[in-house]
C-alpha cells in the first residue's frame, strides 16, 4: 500500500497518521472509504478514496498525490479499523457522482461533433509545415557534414538548439527532442564524432523517409510519423482490438533527461509472451495513476491496446480484469543470442529504435574498462548502470540470475533482477 | 571509391566534406548490399545516407563480445537470509538512525541470520562511511557479503574489522589471502592449536609488513599462555609502535611473565603498605630519575601532561603498568580495601590515576567499581573544569569496563537520586541495551514525571522539558527500552502521549519513541 506513496516523506507522514485516533467519522461502503482528519486548518480535511481505482480526493492543500491523508486512510482501512457503514458521507458520494459524470462524458460522444472539413484542413497544414521543416533539417545536416563535425564541438553545448527550436515551430517535436539529445554528444568524451555522425545519419534517414511517406508500407509509415512527432490519440489506440493477458511488470525506468520526466513500464504477457511498453509523462514530477502503481513483481490482468507502428510495443491499458497482483519470477528469460536476434528483428522494422526489452539469464562480470553480462553460451555484452550493477552483483553471487532491463546500442541497462522469486528493482 | 568502413566515414565527416566533395559509393559489411540507395548528386547527403546505413547495420548486427572469464561464485551460505518483512523493517530503521540499524543487525546476526543479498550494497556503503555500523554489518554479511566486498576497496574496510574465521578457507589463504582473510585463518588455527598458530606467525614474522604484523599479533589474545612469552618479548623490540603496543597488551595479561616481574619490581619500592590494620596507609615516593630501560616495557616517553611534574607522571605510569591483580596479592587486600587506603605525601591523585589507567587498559571490572565508589578526584580535573585529562581516565571510561548489569544499576541509582544531569544522561546513553527492567522502570517514571509537570511549574522548569535533553533522552530510550519482554513499552508511551495533560512537544516525541520500539519489537518477532 505504501508503494502508492509519491515519495518516502509521504510514506512516513502517512504511517504516522494511520491510527484510528487521527480519524473521525470514518467509514467504508462498497469501494468508498472516507474520513475526517484534523490538520493545521480550522476545518478537518475531508478524505475519500475509491479503492477500486484507486482514486483519491482530499480537501487538504497538499500538492502531493495521493496525499498523506489518503494514504493514511487507506492504511487504516487495510488494518480493518474503518467501520462498514450503510451509507457514505455526503462529500464522498458527491465526489463519486462527479467522477462518474466525467467518465461518462469521456466515453460518450461528448462535446460538439467535430467539423470534419476543418480537421482535414488542419492536418493538411501541419503536414505542410512538417515537410518544410524537415527539408530545412536536411539542409542543416548537409551543412554540418560539409563544414565538419568539429564545428559542432566548437559551438559548445546547444549547437543544435536553433534548429531544434525550428523543429518545434514546424510541429515536429520528435525531431526537436532528438536534436536536443544529440546536442550534448560533442562534449561526451572519446568517440564523440562517431556517435554524433550516427545521430545525424538517422535524422537524415528520417527526413528522407518522410519525403516518401506516401510510398511506404503503412506500418513503416506509422513508425516514421511517430518518430517525427505525430501523436495518436489515446481514444484511437483504445479503439484497436485488445490483447488480453496477465501482463507481468518486468521493469520500470524513469527517464529524466528529457524536458518532461518520462516513465517506461515494460510488461510481458504470460500467455502471449509479448512484450509491451507503457509510456507516461509527469509534467509536475510525480507519476500518478496506474503507471505509478505498477512495479516489478506485480502482474496486471488486463486488455492492452497497441499503438500503430512496428514492432508493436507501446500500448495503453484498456479494460482491467483484476487489480494488480503479486507475480513470481517471469518465465521466458532467454540467452544473449536470443536477445540480440530479437533486437535485430526490431531494428529491421524500426531503424530508429534505441531501447528494447531484455529478459535474460546471465552472470554480471565486473571488470575494466566496463562490466559485462555473460551467458551460459559464453557470449558477453556490456553491462551499464554505475550504481544498479552492485545490487545485481550481490544478488547473483557469481551465479546466473534472471534479469530484466533495456537493451540499448551501447549495452544492457539492468533494471530488475529476481532474487529467487522476489523482484528487486535496481 | 572503395568500400568505406564507419571509421572512414567518421574521419571524412569530422574534417568536413566541403573541402573534398566526393560521393560515397561503396560500403563495407552487410550495408554494402544497399549501397544503391546512396545519394548520387550531393556528397554530404551521401555521407549521411552511408552513416545511417552503417549505423543501423552495426547496431542491428551487434557482435557479442568473446567469452569473458566469470568470477568465482560466492560460497553457499548456510545461514538463512532475513525474512522479507524483517528486511522491510530494516529499511525503515535505516531512516530512523544508524544506531537503531546497528542494533537490529546485531540482533539478526546473533539469531543466525544474514542480510538479504539485495541489501548488501547499501549496508556495505553505510558501514564504510560509519565506523559504528561496521561490527554489526560485518556480522550479517555471510559468504555472499564478504565475496561482494572483495570487489571494492571501500567495502574492504567493513570486512577488515574483527577477525572472522572462515572455515571454508584452506591453508593457501595464509600465503595468498588479503590481510582480513589471513587474520581469520590465523584466528581459526589459534582456536584449535594455539602453539601451531604462534609458530606459523613466527615463521614468517621477519617478512611481514609492519601493518600485517600489527594486524596479526592481536590474534594471539585468544589462547594466550606462558608459551607465547618469548615471542611477545621479541615483539617488544619491533620497529612499529603499533606492534609494540599490541605485544605490551598481551604481556600485561600474562601472569608471572618476566615483563610483569620488571613492572612490579619498578613499582614496589614506590608504593609501600605501612602500619598495621586498621591504621594502615600507603607510602608513595617519587621515582629518583628517568628510567630509559622502562620505555621498552611501555613507559611513555615525552613530556608529562600539563600541570603534572615529570616525576609524578612517571609514578603514575609505573603504577599503571602493574597487572592489577598483583597489588591485591602483595597487600593481601581486595581492590575496595586498597583504594580506600590513605596515601602519604599528597600523592594520592597520582597513585589513583595509575590505577584508573590500569583498570581501563586491563578492563578490570572489580577495580573500576572500587575506583568509582572511592570517588577520588584529581585536583587537576577540578581545575580544568571537569574536562577529562589524558592522565586521568574519566568515570565514563571506568564505567565502560563494568558488566552491563552493574552499569544499569549504577545509572538507575544516579537517575533516581536527583535531577538529571548531563553526566547521568551521558552514562545512560552509553549503557548497553536492551536495558534491564529495573533501569527501564526508572526511565519511564522519569518521563512520566516530566510529562505530568504542568508547563511553567517549578518541576517543569527545573527539569528539561523542551530542552535538547528531551530529544537526546528520547532517542536513547527508544533504542534501549526493552522491546522483547511481556511489558509493552510502546503501548505505555502511547498511553502517556494521549493522556490529556501531556504538553507539547511530548505527544510527538513519545509517539515517535513508541514507533521505534514497536519497530524493534516487530523485527525481533520476525527473527525469533
Amino acid at each position: 500500500m505504501l508503494a502508492l506513496a509519491p515519495d518516502a516523506a509521504s510514506q512516513r507522514a502517512a504511517a504516522g497518521l494511520a491510527r484510528p485516533a487521527c480519524w473521525s467519522d470514518a467509514g467504508t461502503a462498497g469501494d468508498l472509504v472516507w474520513g475526517l482528519c484534523a490538520g493545521s486548518g480550522k476545518q478537518p480535511y475531508q478524505t475519500v478514496v475509491d479503492v477500486g481505482g484507486p482514486a483519491y480526493r482530499c480537501s487538504c492543500p497538499s500538492r502531493k498525490f495521493p496525499c498523506k491523508h489518503a494514504l493514511a486512510l487507506l492504511l487504516t482501512w487495510a488494518g480493518g479499523a474503518v467501520p462498514e457503514q450503510g451509507e457514505a458521507a455526503g462529500y464522498a458520494t458527491a465526489w463519486q457522482a462527479s467522477r462518474h459524470a466525467r467518465a461518462t462524458a469521456r466515453n460518450g460522444t461528448g462535446g460538439q461533433p467535430k467539423d470534419a472539413a476543418a480537421a482535414a484542413r488542419r492536418a493538411e497544414q501541419r503536414s505542410q509545415r512538417v515537410a518544410v521543416g524537415l527539408a530545412e533539417l536536411e539542409v542543416w545536416l548537409g551543412d554540418q557534414i560539409r563544414a565538419g563535425l568539429t564545428v559542432a564541438r566548437a559551438a559548445g553545448y546547444g549547437h543544435a538548439e536553433a534548429i531544434a527550436a525550428r523543429m518545434v515551430d514546424a510541429q515536429a517535436p520528435g525531431v526537436a527532442s532528438a536534436l536536443r539529445r544529440l546536442s550534448v554528444i560533442p562534449m561526451s568524451g572519446d568517440g564523440w564524432p562517431g556517435r554524433l555522425l550516427a545521430e545525424y545519419g538517422l535524422l537524415h534517414l528520417l527526413a528522407r523517409a518522410h519525403r516518401q511517406l506516401a510510398a511506404l508500407p503503412p506500418p513503416l509509415a506509422a513508425v516514421v510519423r511517430s518518430r517525427v512527432g505525430y501523436t495518436t490519440s489515446r481514444e484511437d489506440v483504445l479503439a484497436t482490438p485488445p490483447v488480453t493477458d496477465r501482463w507481468q511488470v518486468l521493469a520500470v525506468r524513469d527517464v529524466l533527461d528529457g524536458q518532461i520526466p518520462a516513465r517506461r513500464v515494460w510488461l510481458r504477457g504470460q500467455h502471449t509472451g509479448r512484450f509491451a511498453l507503457l509510456l507516461s509523462f509527469a509534467p509536475v514530477g510525480n507519476f500518478s495513476g496506474l503507471e505509478a502503481a505498477l512495479i516489478p513483481g506485480l502482474e496486471l490482468h488486463a486488455d492492452l491496446h497497441f499503438y500503430p507502428g512496428q514492432p508493436e510495443l507501446r500500448a495503453v491499458v484498456g479494460t482491467r480484469h483484476a487489480s494488480p497482483a503479486a507475480a513470481g519470477r517471469p518465465a521466458g528469460a532467454g540467452d544473449l543470442a536470443g536477445l540480440l536476434s530479437s533486437w535485430s528483428a526490431g531494428m529491421a522494422q524500426d531503424p530508429w529504435l534505441t531501447e528494447w526489452p531484455a529478459l535474460v539469464t546471465g552472470v554480471p562480470v565486473p571488470g575494466e574498462p566496463g562490466w559485462q553480462l555473460a551467458d551460459h553460451a559464453g557470449l558477453a555484452v556490456p553491462l551499464l548502470g554505475q550504481e544498479s550493477r552492485w545490487p545485481l552483483l550481490a544478488v547473483s553471487g557469481g551465479q546466473p540470475v534472471c534479469l530484466a532491463g533495456e537493451w540499448t546500442p551501447p549495452g544492457l541497462i539492468p533494471l530488475t533482477v529476481w532474487h529467487d522469486d522476489q523482484a528487486v528493482r535496481l | 571509391m572503395t568500400a568505406l568502413s564507419y571509421d572512414d566515414l567518421v574521419a571524412a565527416a569530422t574534417v568536413g566534406v566541403g573541402r573534398r566533395p566526393e560521393l560515397v559509393t561503396g560500403l563495407a559489411g552487410p550495408a554494402a548490399a544497399h549501397a544503391d540507395v546512396l545519394s548520387r548528386d550531393d556528397p554530404a547527403a551521401s555521407v549521411l545516407d552511408a552513416a545511417a546505413l552503417l549505423t543501423v547495420a552495426r547496431r542491428a548486427g551487434w557482435p557479442p563480445g568473446p567469452g569473458v572469464s566469470c568470477p568465482e561464485p560466492a560460497a553457499a551460505d548456510d545461514a538463512p537470509e532475513l525474512p522479507p518483512r524483517a528486511a522491510v523493517l530494516l529499511g525503515r530503521a535505516r531512516e530512523v538512525d544508524a544506531g537503531l540499524l546497528a542494533d537490529l543487525l546485531a540482533a539478526a546476526g546473533a539469531a543466525g541470520y544474514r542480510a538479504p543479498a539485495p541489501l548488501l550494497p547499501v549496508l556495505l556503503d553505510a558501514a564504510s562511511r560509519d565506523r559504528g555500523l561496521r561490527p554489526a554489518v560485518a556480522g550479517v554479511l555471510g559468504h555472499r557479503g564478504r565475496w561482494l566486498a572483495a570487489y571494492r576497496a571501500d567495502w574492504q574496510r567493513v570486512v577488515a574489522g574483527p577477525a572472522r574465521p572462515d572455515p571454508a578457507d584452506g591453508p593457501e589463504v595464509w600465503q595468498t589471502g588479503r590481510r582480513a582473510e589471513r587474520i581469520g585463518y590465523l584466528a581459526a588455527l589459534r582456536g584449535t592449536d594455539p602453539a601451531a598458530a604462534r609458530d606459523l606467525l613466527r615463521s614468517g614474522w621477519a617478512s611481514e609488513t609492519g601493518d600485517d604484523r600489527a594486524g596479526l599479533l592481536p590474534v594471539l589474545a585468544s589462547g594466550l599462555s606462558a608459551a607465547d612469552e618469548e615471542f611477545l618479548e621479541m615483539a617488544l623490540d619491533d620497529r612499529k609502535a603499533a606492534v609494540r603496543a599490541a605485544a605490551l597488551r598481551l604481556l600485561a595479561r600474562l601472569p608471572g611473565s618476566a615483563w610483569s616481574g620488571r613492572a612490579t619490581a619498578r613499582a614496589w619500592p614506590l608504593l609501600r603498605l605501612e602500619g598495621a590494620a586498621p591504621d594502615q596507609m600507603l607510602v608513595a615516593s617519587l621515582p629518583s630519575g628517568p628510567d630509559p630501560a622502562a620505555a621498552r616495557d611501555g613507559l611513555a616517553g615525552g613530556p608529562p601532561p600539563p600541570g603534572i611534574s615529570a616525576a609524578a607522571w612517571q609514578l603514575t605510569q609505573v603504577i599503571a603498568l602493574v597487572p592489577l591483580g598483583q597489588w591485591a596479592d602483595r597487600f593481601g587486600l581486595a581492590p575496595v580495601g586498597i583504594v580506600a587506603l590513605p596515601v602519604s605525601g599528597e600523592l594520592a591523585s597520582h597513585v589513583h590515576a595509575g590505577w584508573r589507567l590500569a583498570a581501563v587498559r586491563q578492563a578490570r571490572a572489580d577495580w573500576a567499581a572500587a575506583l568509582l565508589a572511592s570517588g577520588t578526584r584529581h585536583p587537576q580535573t577540578l581545575r580544568a573544569g571537569n574536562r577529562p585529562l589524558a592522565a586521568w581516565p574519566a568515570d565514563e571510561q571506568l564505567v565502560a569496563v563494568l558488566p552491563p548489569a552493574a552499569r544499569a544499576a549504577r545509572v538507575a541509582a544516579l537517575l533516581s537520586r536527583s535531577a538529571v544531569t548531563p553526566a547521568a544522561l551521558a552514562e545512560l546513553a552509553a549503557c548497553p541495551g536492551p536495558w534491564p527492567v529495573s533501569l527501564a522502570e526508572v526511565v519511564v517514571s522519569m518521563l512520566r514525571t516530566v510529562v505530568a509537570a504542568a508547563p511553567g511549574s517549578p518541576a517543569a522548569q527545573s527539569s528539561w522539558a523542551g530542552t535538547r535533553w528531551a530529544s537526546e533522552l528520547a532517542a536513547v530510550a527508544a533504542r534501549n527500552l526493552p522491546a522483547a519482554g511481556e511489558f509493552d513499552y510502546a503501548a505505555a508511551l502511547n498511553r502517556l502521549a494521549e493522556a490529556g495533560s501531556c504538553p507539547p512537544p511530548w505527544p510527538v516525541v513519545l509517539h515517535r519513541m513508541a514507533g521505534t520500539i514497536a519497530l524493534r519489537r516487530a523485527f525481533l518477532e520476525e527473527i525469533r
